[in-house]
């Protein structure tokens, strides 16, 4: 090989090089699938509606520009569980036109924020995933009666072995689970809901 | 002579890998505290679940070493109920965040019938918790790998120290009471060395300290079997 030769070849490897790099940089588009466990709970006698929104059930989430969460059908699948778990009669529904007659407590989440954390930007060994959900709860007229602010987090055991597509899906599954547990173990403990309760138990 | 240099040789290489391999064993200590004086009754229908111990944040006990555990354990005389199913059953009682760490906060969920009768109806007598990890430590040497155009290789010579500390709280879900304790920790060094390819020997202490806890588990749930 003469050195105009070698010079050449050098040259095609130096610009081949932001190639190759640039594509280690990987995209995840993650579509969070699975069901989840019905709720081992004691559901009080109120006839609550939940509404899911067109918005927040198809929600896609995008934590960065390299990630986005279809996490719409999980979370409503885990929601609708959760609730379950707290109320005796649960209507799931899509707008306020839908609410039976009888219905005491209408809820309405939406998701404030979705954070996600990757081991090479956090140097964790762990990719970890958090939700931020708002729940407004009202009487069926729409007077309120509260809003509350429920984070929840997950994240994978290790990154060994994951792609992160699939590490994402396990820590927001991890988060979704989180969420569920959360609200079971709280909903009833946020003082506008207790306010709500004692006032109904009065009249 | 070509005979004799080259069984000697092979004599020479043998020597070299065993005491390489040799180093690479690991030290395995398991300690049982017995809490009651009870035998260990477990009848046909009655199961026992291994779950690791989690914290809502970052802790919690390798998964992996928790199922390795659990397979140690299951047998013709013990049935272990896998850790995902038994979480799913007792959901949400026993995620991260509500996990129960000690037996009083068992005993307090215990209070909710519910809990009770799925626990109940799931056959779910002893409930072993497997708390502890794994860490490295002592690095010493080095190794330097280089990748040039047609060539690539690594040399030097690294070792660290691999220290496993896991215990096992066993609870029996019919009395409430904790019945025994079982400590395992197994310490060995591991070797890498570059020789154009690095060559991993590593100290097995997970897989050992899994053998040993699991063996004295099960050592312990078919004591009392006729």
């Amino acid at each position: 090989m003469n050195p105009s030769q070698f010079l050449s070849k050098t040259r095609a490897l130096w610009l081949l090089l932001p190639v190759a790099l640039s594509g280690c940089a990987s995209t995840a588009s993650i579509t969070v699938n699975g069901t989840f466990p019905n709720p081992i709970a004691d559901p009080r006698p109120i006839h609550a509606a939940v509404l899911f929104d067109e918005s927040f059930r198809s929600f896609v989430a995008v934590p960065n520009d390299k990630t986005t969460i279809a996490m719409g059908t999980a979370q409503v699948d885990l929601l609708t569980k959760a609730f379950g778990g707290l109320f005796q009669r649960v209507d799931v529904v899509s707008s306020r036109d839908e609410l039976q007659p009888d219905t005491e407590l209408v809820i309405t989440p939406s998701v404030r924020e979705v954070q996600v954390s990757v081991p090479n930007e956090s140097y964790l060994n762990v990719y970890e995933v958090w939700i931020k959900y708002n729940l407004d709860m009202t009487t069926p007229d729409g007077v309120a009666i509260g809003s509350w602010f429920l984070p929840a987090y997950g994240k994978t055991p290790d990154s060994m072995m994951l792609s992160r597509t699939n590490a994402i899906h396990q820590a927001s599954i991890v988060a979704l689970r989180d969420a569920g547990a959360k609200l079971l173990l709280d909903f009833y403990r946020i003082p506008q809901v207790y306010g709500w309760l004692q006032q109904r138990e009065g009249s | 002579m070509r005979d004799v240099a080259r069984a000697v040789s092979g004599t020479a290489t043998s020597v070299f890998l065993a005491a390489v391999l040799g180093a690479c064993a690991s030290t395995t200590t398991v300690d049982e505290i017995r809490l009651t004086a009870s035998p260990t009754t477990l009848d046909s229908t009655e199961k026992v679940v291994v779950i690791g111990r989690r914290d809502a944040g970052q802790y919690e006990t390798d998964r992996n070493f928790v199922a390795c555990v659990g397979k140690k354990i299951h047998g013709a005389n013990v049935t272990v109920v896998p850790e995902s199913e038994f979480v799913d059953a007792l959901y949400p009682w026993f995620e991260p965040r509500t996990a129960p760490k000690g037996l009083a906060p068992l005993k307090r969920l215990m209070e909710r019938p519910t809990v009770r009768n799925k626990l109940s109806a799931e056959h779910i007598r002893y409930l072993v918790m497997v708390d502890g990890d794994i860490q490295s430590d002592g690095h010493a040497g080095s190794m330097s790998c280089a990748v040039g155009i047609g060539f690539g290789g690594c040399f030097g010579f690294t070792t660290w120290q691999k220290t496993a500390f896991f215990e096992a709280v066993v609870w029996d879900m019919q009395k409430l009471t904790e019945e025994a304790r079982i400590r395992v920790d197994s310490e060995g060094t591991s070797y890498m060395i570059g020789v154009i390819a690095p060559i991993p020997l590593l100290t097995p202490v997970e897989s050992e300290a899994c053998a040993g806890m699991g063996d004295q588990l099960r050592s312990y749930f078919t004591s009392g079997a006729g």
